[in-house]
C-alpha cells in the first residue's frame, strides 16, 4: 500500500514523487515509457546528444528559485549548471531590417543595452522591466516571501495579453518584438498570452539564463539516483490505465495496463488533462468539467530539424539565435510559411566536448501541419509522410543557410520531427509543443482536483520548461504537505 | 432578451452542466451549501455563463461576491443590460 502513486515520470512526476518521499510518505511512481522521463533524456545521432526538453533554464544562479528548488530536493550536488554568455545569452535577428541584439543577463545590464538600442525608449523600457520583476515576485515559490494568492492566477486567465501591455507602452514594432521573444519558449502568441504568464517566464530569464552540464539526461539521473535513495518504487514500461475511486469517491489505487494494481490514498496525475477523466470512472467529472478539460487549446506545435555537424560550432556555445523574417513574425504564430516564421536554435552537443557540435531548430507549425497521416502509428506511416519530412527539412536548411551564415557548412547529418512526432512520442492529444497552452480567457486545471486524494502537476497546471514543471510540483505537493511547510523548507537552502 | 429568458437559460445551462436538479433550484439556493457545488467549480461555472451568453466574465470582484443562484441572475442580467446599452 502506497500513500501515493504519481502518474507520469516527467520531470513534473519526479519532483511530486521526490517531494512527498522527501516528506515520509511511501511513494510509487508510473512511468508509461522504458526509461523516466523521455522528453528531458533527448536522444543522439551520429555521437551528438539533441536535448528536446530542456535547452537553458532561467533562475538556476546561486540563490535563485531553481536552485533552491534543486537543493531542497537534494539534486544540486548531482549535477552541474554553467553560466551562458552574460553579454548575451539569446541573440535576437530580424532579418528584413537588419537588426541583431544580444540579450544580456541582469535586469540592470538588460535595461542599459535595451535602453542604447531604442534610445527614445527608456520610459517604455523602464515600465515593462519594472512590471515583469513585480509579476515575478508575486508570485508563489518564485518569491518565497509572497504568501499564497490566487490574484496571479486570475491575471492569467483576466489578461491583460502580452501584446495589449506592450502596445501601450509603445508604438515600436522592433522593441515589441524583442520583448515578446521569449513567447518562443512556451509557443503562444503575445496577442493570447497573458502579461502575467509571460512576465513568470521571460523574468526568471532577466536574472539569469544557465545550462546544465551533460543536458537533460544529467538532470534524469539525478532525479532517478535521489528517488532510489528515498526508496521510491518506480514502474517503468508500465502505462497508468485507470483511478479506482472507493465508495466515497476518494482515490484508492492506480491500474495498470499489465493489470496490476497499485493500492493507494493518493495520486498525483501529471498527464495532459484531457487525458484524465478517461484514467477515472465515468460521472466522476460533470459535463461542465469534462468539456473544459477536453477542450483545452495547446500550444503550437513545431517542425523540428536536427543537425550534427563534422565541425565545431563556437557561436553556439552558451548562446542560443532567434532569427525572425520580420519585427512581426510572432503574429499568428504557427499558420505562417516557415521561411516567414520565427526561428530557435539552440546547441547540441557531444559528450565531453567543449564547443556545440550539432544544433537543434525549432520552427512553430500549426499542430494540423502533418494531420493528413495522423491515423497512421508512429514507425508505420505511409511513403508521404517521409517525403513531407525530407521537403520540410531541405527547406529549413536552405532557410538556415540563407538566414544564418554561421552556420553554413555545419548542416552534415540531418534529421526531423513534426507534430505527430509531437503527439506520439510526448502524449499531447493534439500534438501541441507544450501540451495545453496559458492563454487569456482559458482556464488551465488548478493541483486540487474535486476527487479527494488526486492532485495535478505538470505544464498544463503553471508553464512549460524545467521551471515551469518543477513548479506545478511543488504547488501540488505544498498543497497536499502544505504549503507553509515547503515554503519554510526552502527559506532554510537560502 | 428578456429577463425571464436570461434566467431560464441560466438555470437551464446550470442545471445541465452540472447535473443539477432543476426542482432544487431556487433563486434563494447558495451555491455551495445548497446546490453542492464548491470553490473549484466557480471556473466552470464561469465558462457555462460565458458559452450561454456569448461574452467573456472578466468582473473578478463580481464573481467572489456571488453567494446565490440569485446573485448569478443579477450577474448576468446586469451584464447583458450594459451590453445593450455600450451598443
Amino acid at each position: 500500500m502506497h500513500d501515493f502513486v504519481v502518474i507520469g515520470g516527467g520531470v513534473s512526476g519526479l519532483t511530486s514523487a521526490l517531494l512527498l518521499a522527501q516528506a515520509g510518505r511511501q511513494v510509487a511512481l508510473v512511468e508509461a515509457a522504458g526509461r523516466t522521463a523521455p522528453l528531458l533524456r533527448g536522444f543522439s545521432r551520429h555521437g551528438v546528444r539533441f536535448d528536446t526538453g530542456f535547452h537553458y533554464t532561467g533562475g538556476l544562479a546561486p540563490g535563485e528559485p531553481l536552485d533552491l528548488f534543486f537543493r531542497h530536493m537534494g539534486l544540486s550536488d548531482k549535477i552541474s549548471s554553467f553560466p551562458f554568455r552574460e553579454d548575451g545569452f539569446d541573440v535576437f535577428r530580424s532579418l528584413r531590417e537588419g537588426f541583431e541584439f544580444r540579450i544580456p543577463s541582469g535586469y540592470r545590464a538588460l535595461l542599459e543595452k535595451l535602453c542604447d538600442a531604442f534610445p527614445g525608449e527608456r520610459a517604455a523600457i523602464e515600465a515593462y522591466l519594472a512590471r515583469v520583476r513585480a509579476t515575478c515576485e508575486a508570485m508563489p515559490y518564485l518569491n518565497l516571501d509572497q504568501g499564497l494568492d490566487t490574484a496571479s492566477a486570475f491575471a492569467r486567465v483576466f489578461g491583460p495579453t502580452l501584446q495589449e501591455s506592450l502596445d501601450a507602452l509603445t508604438d515600436n514594432a522592433m522593441l515589441k518584438a524583442l520583448l515578446s521573444v521569449h513567447c518562443l519558449l512556451y509557443g503562444v502568441a503575445p496577442e493570447e498570452t497573458s502579461f502575467a504568464q509571460h512576465a513568470g517566464i521571460a523574468g526568471c530569464y532577466c536574472l539569469s539564463a544557465r545550462g546544465i552540464t551533460g543536458g537533460g539526461p544529467a538532470l534524469a539521473d539525478a532525479f532517478d539516483a535521489r528517488l532510489a535513495a528515498l526508496g521510491v518504487e518506480i514502474h517503468r514500461g508500465a502505462e497508468a490505465t485507470g483511478i479506482s475511486l472507493d465508495a466515497a469517491g476518494s482515490v484508492e489505487g492506480v491500474r495498470l495496463g499489465d493489470g496490476r494494481y497499485l493500492p493507494c490514498s493518493g495520486c498525483v496525475a501529471t498527464i495532459h488533462p484531457a487525458l484524465l477523466p478517461g484514467l477515472l470512472p465515468e460521472g466522476t467529472f460533470r459535463p461542465a468539467a469534462l468539456k473544459r478539460l477536453e477542450g483545452l487549446e495547446e500550444t503550437v506545435s513545431a517542425f523540428v530539424l536536427y543537425s550534427a555537424s563534422d565541425a565545431p560550432i563556437p557561436s553556439l556555445a552558451g548562446s542560443n539565435l532567434f532569427v525572425f523574417p520580420d519585427a512581426g513574425a510572432l503574429r499568428t504564430l504557427g499558420n505562417r510559411p516557415l521561411e516567414d516564421g520565427p526561428l530557435y536554435i539552440t546547441a547540441a552537443w557531444r559528450e565531453d566536448e567543449p564547443v556545440p557540435r550539432g544544433f537543434i531548430g525549432i520552427s512553430p507549425t500549426d499542430a494540423g501541419q502533418a494531420a493528413a497521416w495522423g491515423p497512421s502509428p508512429a514507425g508505420m506511416r505511409p511513403d508521404g509522410y517521409p517525403r513531407f519530412k525530407q521537403e520540410t527539412a531541405t527547406r529549413m536548411r536552405r532557410h538556415i543557410e540563407t538566414s544564418c551564415p554561421e552556420l553554413r557548412g555545419t548542416m552534415d547529418h540531418l534529421e526531423a520531427s513534426t507534430a505527430l512526432s509531437m503527439r506520439d512520442w510526448c502524449h499531447t492529444p493534439h500534438g501541441g509543443l507544450y501540451g495545453a497552452k496559458h492563454r487569456v480567457g482559458q482556464y488551465n486545471p488548478a493541483p486540487s482536483t474535486r476527487v479527494r486524494g488526486l492532485f495535478m502537476a505538470g505544464q498544463a497546471v503553471v508553464s512549460p520548461g524545467v521551471l515551469g514543471a518543477v513548479l506545478s510540483g511543488f504547488l501540488a505537493c505544498g498543497t497536499i504537505l502544505g504549503h507553509d511547510r515547503l515554503t519554510k523548507e526552502l527559506k532554510a537552502c537560502r | 432578451m428578456t429577463d425571464q429568458e436570461i434566467i431560464e437559460l441560466i438555470d437551464r445551462s446550470i442545471a445541465s452542466e452540472f447535473e443539477l436538479d432543476r426542482d432544487a433550484m431556487k433563486p434563494e439556493s447558495t451555491l455551495f451549501d445548497e446546490l453542492g457545488l464548491d470553490s473549484l467549480d466557480i471556473v466552470d461555472l464561469v465558462i457555462v455563463l460565458e458559452s450561454a451568453f456569448k461574452f467573456k466574465i472578466r468582473e473578478e470582484e463580481a464573481i467572489r461576491g456571488i453567494r446565490t443562484l440569485g446573485d448569478i441572475h443579477a450577474f448576468v442580467i446586469k451584464k447583458k443590460r450594459e451590453m445593450e446599452t455600450q451598443g
